[in-house]
């Protein structure tokens, strides 16, 4: 553990150099140690890949003591215990007008159902969220399916957009600009700034796409607009 | 809820800001908020508003507006004329305006960013705790945009307790802005650092609240790229191409490309306040140096130090004094 700071009113910590579950293990059970802690002064904790930033208020953070803190933990032990997170369902409508990309995996001898089948039903690791609100930095995709961007990026992506770019996959909270391919489409809001809580994931957290036909894409979009519609996610405790 | 100001004209850029937006940062939302700190308390200040009371930030030129109540109007930041009616006043102070008055706000003879504050603040539907606006996610100020013709602000108003009689004054500064060393700052070899240290940097026009390009000695690092990291209000990342580009407000919460440094919180006012064409000097110091510099910077905002005593306060509310005094409950 590597504690640095870079600005008046951030600490970094460094767990680890390259992509690495146990190392999000880590970051993930640090941050919820720090958040439980409630240090004097610390106002929000974010974590990344690698790396975990806490920014506090100069005015009021004790920072020696903080610091000396931090330099106390032990690491190991903490990531041992365990933590609660979520798997949380999406639900996406492959293909067709919501992934006009699937077809670009015949390249690599995968039919459109090939391409569901690798990608939905299995658990992806969020290991951060950035780029834009919500977006989640997701581990897991199948090798079979990774694939670079696309030459020239589209000048604008639909919210809900889900694809993949080079070795990762994730999704596109806001309407964007981006060179993903785009495999498919949720209804879902990622964002909901009245909901609770308005992003539905965070680092640590787990996300499992499930496939869904044209039908239901238009109910769940239907009960979404009428306030009816509840994300299926479940509490795992390990 | 009664309006305050309609948009005749909303200039080049105009949004609705805060102090920003905190403890979201992990989910991926940008802080936003005021860019120059400093000018926006200052306007908050001379309507004695509460610190974090939401005003406009208006680039490189402000706009027309209709008044649709009686209220007090402040600006601080970059020098833009203000004429109400015809009339002008100058940048800095507090001014009565009446119901059914236009007020414009002209072009910046200096500097690039101006806020404009109302009595009790706009008000706006907070997300996530904040006023501020983002607009590249569309989310907070008004309609999460920058504002258009015949949008209607509201403001909270109430009674106006103390109108300073006093005129905001920020030095210009030199083109010395004060950093950090970043995270990757090792990555460049001494050559390269001093190159940054001694170079001089130009503020290019891809300059907005996103982040402000640069252009000048270029920089190479042993790699451009590194494992996507959170990013911090003033990073000055550098990718393969050399030319740096220093991280504002509205930036994104992780960054991919290697920081060289990170510009001094104190620094950010002018930084922030220059326009393109202009350039800058990096100069290093310690992040406890930089600390020290950002609380004396507080508490100068804090302490008058930017005020001066206005004598023409009188002369810009004689127009209008018998409604000032019943505004004022005098």
């Amino acid at each position: 553990m590597k504690i640095r700071q870079f600005a008046e009113d951030a600490l970094t910590i460094y767990l680890g150099d390259e992509i690495d579950e146990v190392v999000n293990r880590q970051i993930v059970a640090l941050r919820h140690h720090i958040e439980a802690q409630s240090f004097e002064g610390v106002v929000e904790v974010v974590p990344s890949y690698t790396s975990l930033i806490i920014h506090f208020d100069v005015f009021s953070v004790e920072l020696e003591k903080l610091k000396a803190a931090l330099e106390e933990i032990d690491i190991d032990a903490l990531a041992q215990e365990p933590f609660e997170y979520r798997v949380i369902e999406i639900p996406v409508c492959y293909g067709g007008e919501y992934g006009p990309d699937i077809g670009y995996f015949k390249e690599s001898g995968l039919s459109e159902e090939d391409v569901v089948r690798l990608h939905a039903d299995t658990e992806y690791l969020v290991y951060m969220l950035g780029f834009m609100p919500g977006f989640p930095f997701l581990g897991g995709l199948d090798e079979r399916l990774y694939k670079d961007r696309l030459e020239t990026p589209r000048v604008s992506i639909p919210a809900g957009s889900v694809g993949i770019g080079g070795r990762q996959t994730g999704m596109y909270p806001f309407e964007s600009p981006g060179g993903w391919h785009l495999l498919g489409r949720t209804p879902v809001p990622l964002f909901d700034a009245d909901r609770e809580p308005s992003i539905l994931y965070e680092a640590g957290d787990r996300i499992v796409y499930r496939s869904i036909g044209e039908d239901e894409y238009r109910d769940i979009e239907k009960r979404v607009a009428q306030g009816g519609y509840e994300v299926i996610s479940e509490v795992r405790n390990k | 809820m009664t309006g305050i100001l309609k948009v005749l004209n909303p200039g080049i850029y105009t949004t609705i800001q805060d102090l920003g937006r905190y403890g979201h940062q992990s989910e991926g939302f940008s802080p936003a908020g005021a860019m120059d700190y400093r000018a926006f308390r200052l306007a908050n200040q001379l309507l004695g508003n509460t610190e974090n009371a939401a005003a406009l930030e208006m680039t490189l030129q402000g706009g027309t507006f209709e008044v649709l109540s009686d209220t007090f109007i402040a600006t601080a930041g970059a020098d833009m004329p203000i004429d109400i009616d015809g009339r002008s006043h100058p940048s800095g102070i507090a001014i009565p305006v009446l119901k059914g008055s236009t007020l414009t706000i002209g072009a910046a003879s200096d500097g690039a960013r101006t806020y404009l504050s109302v009595a009790g603040g706009f008000k706006v539907n907070r997300v996530l705790g904040s006023a501020s606006t983002h607009a590249r996610s569309g989310i907070g100020g008004y309609k999460g945009r920058p504002l258009k013709a015949f949008d209607r602000l509201a403001a909270y108003g109430g009674q106006v307790h103390k109108i300073a009689q006093q005129r905001v004054q920020i030095p210009r500064g030199d083109d010395v802005v004060h950093v950090v060393p970043g995270q990757q700052f090792e990555r460049f070899d001494e050559a390269m650092q001093r190159t940054f240290f001694e170079g001089e940097y130009e503020l290019t026009k891809d300059a907005d609240r996103m982040g402000a390009r640069l252009k000048g000695p270029k920089l190479e690092a042993d790699a451009h790229d590194v494992l996507s990291e959170p990013t911090q209000l003033g990073s000055i990342q550098v990718p393969k191409g050399g030319q740096p580009i220093v991280l504002l407000n509205d930036r994104q919460t992780a960054g991919g490309y290697a920081k060289i440094a990170t510009v001094a919180r104190a620094d950010i006012p002018k930084f922030v306040q220059m326009r393109p064409g202009e350039t800058v000097r990096f100069k290093a110091v310690t992040v406890e140096e930089a600390t020290e510099m950002y609380k004396a910077e507080m508490e100068r905002i804090k302490d008058g130090t930017y005020m001066e005593t206005n004598n023409d306060f009188r002369a810009h509310i004689r127009p209008v004094s018998k409604k000032v005094e019943r505004i004022m409950g005098g």
